[in-house]
């Protein structure tokens, strides 16, 4: 069994990631749930833990001078949701997760560095090339979330490293489209999700990319689909729309449920599709009664 | 003080303390010296235990097996039959069977050693599904061929005879899944010794049930051993027998231990270790003539009921006798068979047995008319049953059967018919409706010849005190019943005390069960009261009366014949849904209901019957999926096993019509299953429709629905 | 570095000093007798266990203590006796909200952080706020209806 350490600084944590090889715990969310013991018993750990939940340098969300945005790593989901400085995307995904209490203390770091499959916010994130920093005694790194999580519950985190935040590249799409599909109404694991945006100028598809979540071992982005649309006109896409289709269905791999997942997959992408196709209005794609 | 009137609107009774957080449910309790307890369980569906490999105890830790059960006592939990035994011996049948139980002072070191207790086992091949179960793969579990038990009743002509008459035959099969309780407290149970008695403190319904469970265990009577019932959070049967499996290991550990010692499930064991709702499996053929008429039908219900028998004969014998719903059908045949296979036992639920065969019925009836171009409504009313119409059991309905007044109410309010004619099939929204009714209390003359209830009413001075048996579980009975006597009485229900049964002090009115509580139990204290009212000015007496079944109403135990309950509730209720296009998710647009119960005691404390009954039964239809793989069931959390929230279903319109019953209190008749027993079916017909296709199980989530529609392709 | 956790819980002070890891629900309950919070799932799902901290509701049984040092905890022991707690003990009551009363602590807590922010809440906004509270018995309706009545009879109260 691990021992616990509370750091007060970021430096101090960074030096306990270091030296201990500590792991963070913030929200509670994941790490106690998974290593529960039972009524009256205190989780335990095969390996060090820190309580990072106090790191003041962990918290805020900003806009930086380039237009993107920072969240650090402990900021909740019910902060993320209430940001206006926050892309849509991630909003929508954050006002969706879990139960209002666990809003209230899960952490976007916790969530990335969990690396689920069902996890919420990776999705959008990957959507929006987002990248996350790395902190160490030896300096910071910046890289690609997409290249961060490796595949379910693995990350490239190395074992002297702290998730510090996650940027947000600034994008502004012409059309954008979020379904998470959880267990029931609310308070749900997903069972499936889907961000899409695409950037129509002159009836040109300038920018097109879709994020699937649950679908696979994580977050699924398929550059080669997504090319299939770029630079075509609006007016290609029941052209284009099949082959599109059977290349992102070739991109998912769900385990369980695989009818309902790609079946489903299939006609929400192909839903936006004919919403472009016939010149909706821009902005946010809704579903229709 | 003002004296309460039946109709007063009342605060429950318990429903500051709760709030507060102040009513103490088992968990809260603690006691000086308390020692903990956890279940050491089989970790296999089947086999024989070849070695346990204990780590050392320390001191003041021991790990209690049946060998700890003395001479005089037998390894065996007394529920209906003896068959569950308190502790496995060589053999296990079931993931979850107690093996044995570990206790001691410290959690830390009782889970320490927990962790490192080795048991070998043998495995032998298992028979999981209600298939397997009748395969009898891996060999008999009971018996040559797995039947646990069985029944068949019948009515009319013999049906070879009405199947040679038949233009056409409809056969189909319809199927239901495991549901878990999900009470929201988790089992829960404290033995200590209180004036030299083994005295449990028990989140339970049915204190009395556990004291002549578990006192064979110590070769006791059942008086020797004394049950407090607690504060209980919830049961809906799954605290029926079940705190048996808790009591009986605890009993056989206090006889060495004698500190007091606490058992609380946490919600994975709660899951994964406890009794759930039946599986089933039921065939009907019906046989029709050229315009859809019924001629009769001949059915098969199968349960699964796990390796033990429980309550499953019982559950068995109530999806039978209501395999018919509310018609009357000219010719029947259903036999049931409880099949043995290797889950955890599958006990009572809510609905006990019915809401399966209701389901059934529902939905078969539903397709025949569809089929015959029919509106499911119109063509169901036909066969209504009416009062003094012969029964599925040669009984007879008792009484006035108000049904075409309770659909008039939601079909009109619902604009029903309208939407049906308007939704086309397949067009993504459905409108759908069911009837049901639930027989109030034990079949037949179970409560004569079986339970034969007592109740007592005790005054002193300007206060009464209620003594029974029965229990509060959140369905609002200590107010119902402090209602009934204060109403009877004529003095202020703050004059009527009603505390937490315990079976020292009062007398046994019998299991908090089959919705008998407010229509036998209450119907006792109305005539305890009756008589206290006419004594009144005697001074401080008491009064106690034993049930007494009403004449002219035989029933044969033997051969499932007669008049099975006296008196039904009866329900109808509507479901609007649509399903979304993309994600074949279901949004309830409109729940309407209407029951008839007789007389309701406490309209709002049935009002939160109704609703929650409903959502209970939507969640069985749509979302609450347990699954059993090789003996295991899937599903360990609240998060894989979900239930409704509050943003599943919209506020429900409902309605009470006034029928009241003849030997109720009040005229009441029982409701806390009956409103369990029909939404589903309204659902999955308002399923059906939106998506134009016949679907033949239940729980239906988005996935199910797409492979539903694939299939229908 | 920490060494001893520093918290409040309904205005009291609490030094604690034993394992971090300890969860928030088991300190409530067994260390501070605080017994009016309950414990369902154990992993957050349920919301029985709600309590408040800092002003945002929280399920203490996935919160280790050592997170909690320098907040204001607050259980239901320690919003009963307020107005406020009365004001939603008393609606629940009169509106029909409570049954088996298990998850009416936790409820009461949730009502009680969504009122706070949003004093005259439409029933959707009620039926969200309480969406991570679970209830087996009731079905909702009364405890929604309740809610409203806490709000209407609360006034100002909420302002």
């Amino acid at each position: 069994m691990g021992m616990t350490y509370i750091p007060s600084t970021l430096d101090e944590a960074l030096h306990l990631r270091a030296e201990k090889k500590a792991r963070p715990l913030a929200g509670g969310s994941d790490l106690m749930v998974q290593s529960k013991r039972g009524i009256g018993l205190a989780p335990e750990f095969p390996f060090d833990v820190m309580i990072i939940t106090g790191l003041k340098e962990l918290k805020g969300i900003r806009k930086l001078d380039d237009g993107s945005v920072e969240i650090g790593a402990l900021s909740t989901p019910a902060e993320i949701a209430d940001s206006d400085l926050v892309p849509w995307h991630v909003r929508q995904a954050a006002s969706g997760m879990g139960a209002i209490a666990l809003r209230n203390s899960a952490t976007i770091g916790g969530n990335i560095g969990n690396a689920s499959p069902k996890g919420d916010l990776p999705q959008p994130l990957i959507l929006l090339d987002a990248s996350v920093v790395l902190a160490s005694i030896r300096g910071e790194r910046q890289m690609l979330l997409d290249d961060f999580i490796l595949g379910s519950k693995k990350t490239a985190l190395g074992d002297d490293e702290i998730i510090k935040s996650i940027v947000i590249p600034d994008y502004d799409f012409t059309y954008l489209f979020y379904r998470k599909i959880g267990m029931r109404k609310a308070n749900a694991i997903s069972k499936l999700s889907l961000s899409v945006a695409a950037v129509v100028k002159d009836g040109e598809i300038i920018d097109f990319r879709a994020a699937s979540g649950a679908a696979g071992p994580r977050v699924i982005r398929s550059r080669d689909a997504e090319n299939l649309l770029k630079g075509h006109k609006t007016e290609e896409i029941p052209e284009i729309q099949e082959s599109f289709l059977d290349s992102w269905n070739n991109a998912i791999s769900p385990h369980a449920m695989p009818l309902y997942r790609r079946n489903t997959t299939r006609r929400m992408l192909s839903y936006f599709l004919s919403a472009i196709y016939s010149g909706k209005a821009e902005g946010i794609i809704e579903e229709e009664d | 003080m003002p004296h309460t009137a039946i109709d007063d609107r009342i605060v429950r009774v318990d429903a500051v303390k709760k709030a507060r957080g102040e009513a103490p449910y088992v968990a809260d309790l603690n006691f000086p010296d308390m020692q903990y307890a956890y279940m050491v369980r089989s970790s296999i569906p089947r086999g024989t235990i070849d070695s346990i490999s204990m780590p050392e105890l320390p001191d003041g830790y021991w790990f209690i097996t049946y060998k700890d059960i003395p001479e005089e006592g037998k390894n065996e939990l007394w529920m209906i039959q003896k068959d569950w035994k308190c502790f496995a011996e060589n053999d296990v049948k079931y993931v979850g069977e107690t093996i044995g139980l570990l206790v001691g002072p410290d959690r830390n070191m009782l889970r320490y050693l927990l962790d490192k207790i080795e048991i070998k086992y043998t495995e032998q091949e298992a028979a999981i599904t209600i298939d397997e179960g009748l395969a009898v793969k891996g060999g008999p579990i009971v018996g040559e061929d797995n039947v646990l038990c069985q029944l068949f009743v019948e009515k009319g002509r013999p049906m070879d005879e009405v199947f040679k008459e038949a233009d056409s035959v409809f056969e189909e099969t319809i199927e239901t899944g495991f549901q878990e309780h999900v009470h929201l407290e988790t089992n829960g149970a404290i033995i200590t010794i209180e004036n030299g008695k083994y005295t449990f403190y028990a989140s339970a319904q049915c204190p009395f049930y556990i004291r002549k469970a578990v006192a064979g265990l110590l070769g006791l009577q059942p008086e020797d051993i004394v049950v407090k019932q607690t504060t209980t959070g919830g049961a809906f049967g799954g605290k029926e027998h079940f705190p048996d499996v808790l009591c009986g290991p605890l009993l056989v550990a206090e006889h060495k231990i004698k500190k007091p010692i606490k058992l609380i499930f946490d919600r994975e064991e709660d899951m994964l270790y406890s009794v759930k709702r039946h599986p089933s499996k039921t065939t009907f053929r019906t046989a029709l003539d050229k315009d859809g008429n019924i001629l009769g039908i001949d059915g098969v219900v199968v349960y699964n009921c796990g390796p033990y028998l429980s309550g499953s004969f019982v559950v068995l014998q109530r999806g039978v006798f209501h395999a018919n719903g509310v018609y009357d059908i000219p010719n029947t045949h259903v036999k049931g068979i409880g099949i043995a296979t290797n889950t955890f036992p599958s006990d009572a639920f809510r609905g006990f047995g019915a809401p399966q065969t209701l389901y059934a019925v529902e939905t078969h009836l539903e397709h025949i008319a569809k089929r015959f171009g029919f509106d499911p409504a119109e063509y169901k009313s036909r066969y209504f049953l009416k009062q003094g119409g012969e029964t599925i059991t040669n009984g007879h309905v008792v009484e006035r059967v108000v049904l075409p007044e309770m659909m008039k109410q939601v079909v009109d309010a619902s604009d029903y018919f309208r939407k049906a004619k308007e939704y086309a099939p397949g067009s993504g929204k459905g409108i759908g409706i069911s009837f049901y009714n639930h027989g109030g209390a034990f079949t037949g003359n179970g409560e004569q010849s079986i339970i034969k209830a007592h109740a007592r009413l005790v005054k002193t001075g300007e206060r009464v005190r209620i003594e029974v048996g029965s229990t509060e579980m959140g369905q609002g009975f200590q107010t119902t019943l402090r209602k009934i006597a204060a109403a009877t009485l004529e003095i202020p229900i703050e004059n009527v005390d009603y505390d937490n049964p315990d079976t020292s002090v009062v007398p046994d009115s019998g299991p908090t069960a089959a919705s008998r509580s407010t229509m036998i139990v209450g119907r006792l204290i109305e005539r305890c009261a009756e008589e206290m009212k006419e004594r009144w000015a005697e001074g401080d007496f008491a009064v106690e009366k034993e049930y007494e079944h009403p004449e002219g109403h035989p029933w044969d135990q033997n051969t499932f014949r007669g008049d099975a309950y006296l008196g039904y509730g009866w329900g109808c209720c509507v479901v609007e849904l649509e399903v979304d296009k993309l994600t074949k998710e279901v949004k309830v647009t409109g729940i309407w209901s209407s029951h008839d119960i007789g007389k309701a005691i406490d309209e709002l404390i049935v009002h939160g019957q109704v609703n929650g009954g409903i959502v209970q039964s939507l969640g069985y239809a749509s979302m609450e999926k347990m699954e059993n793989r090789k003996g295991h069931f899937r599903q360990s959390s609240m998060s894989d096993y979900v239930i409704p929230t509050s943003m599943e279903f919209p506020k429900q319109e409902w309605f009470l019509v006034d029928n009241p019953y003849e030997w109720g209190p009040f005229g009441a008749k029982g409701m806390g299953e009956l409103v369990f027993n029909g939404a589903d079916a309204a659902y999955i017909d308002a399923l059906e429709r939106a998506l134009g296709i016949e679907i033949h199980k239940i729980p239906m989530p988005p996935e199910d629905i797409e492979e539903a529609l694939e299939n229908a392709q | 570095m920490l060494s001893e956790i520093v918290f409040h819980v309904n205005g009291k002070k609490i030094v604690y000093t034993g394992n971090p890891l300890t969860r928030l629900v088991d300190v409530l309950r067994e260390d501070l007798g605080l017994t009016g919070v309950k414990e369902g799932c154990g992993e957050g799902e349920c919301g029985a266990c709600s309590v408040i901290k800092d002003g945002k509701l929280v399920t203490s049984c996935i919160i280790p203590v050592g997170a909690v040092n320098g907040s204001e905890i607050y259980t239901i022991e320690g919003i009963r006796d307020t107005e406020k707690g009365k004001c939603i003990i008393d609606a629940f009551a009169e509106g029909g909200a409570v049954q088996c009363g298990f998850c009416i602590p936790g409820m009461v807590m949730a009502t009680y952080a969504l009122l706070s922010s949003n004093p005259h809440p439409t029933e959707m906004e009620i039926r969200k706020g309480i969406s991570g509270n679970i209830c087996r018995c009731t079905g909702y309706d009364l405890i929604v209806e309740s809610i409203k009545l806490a709000s209407e009879k609360g006034g100002d109260l909420w302002a």
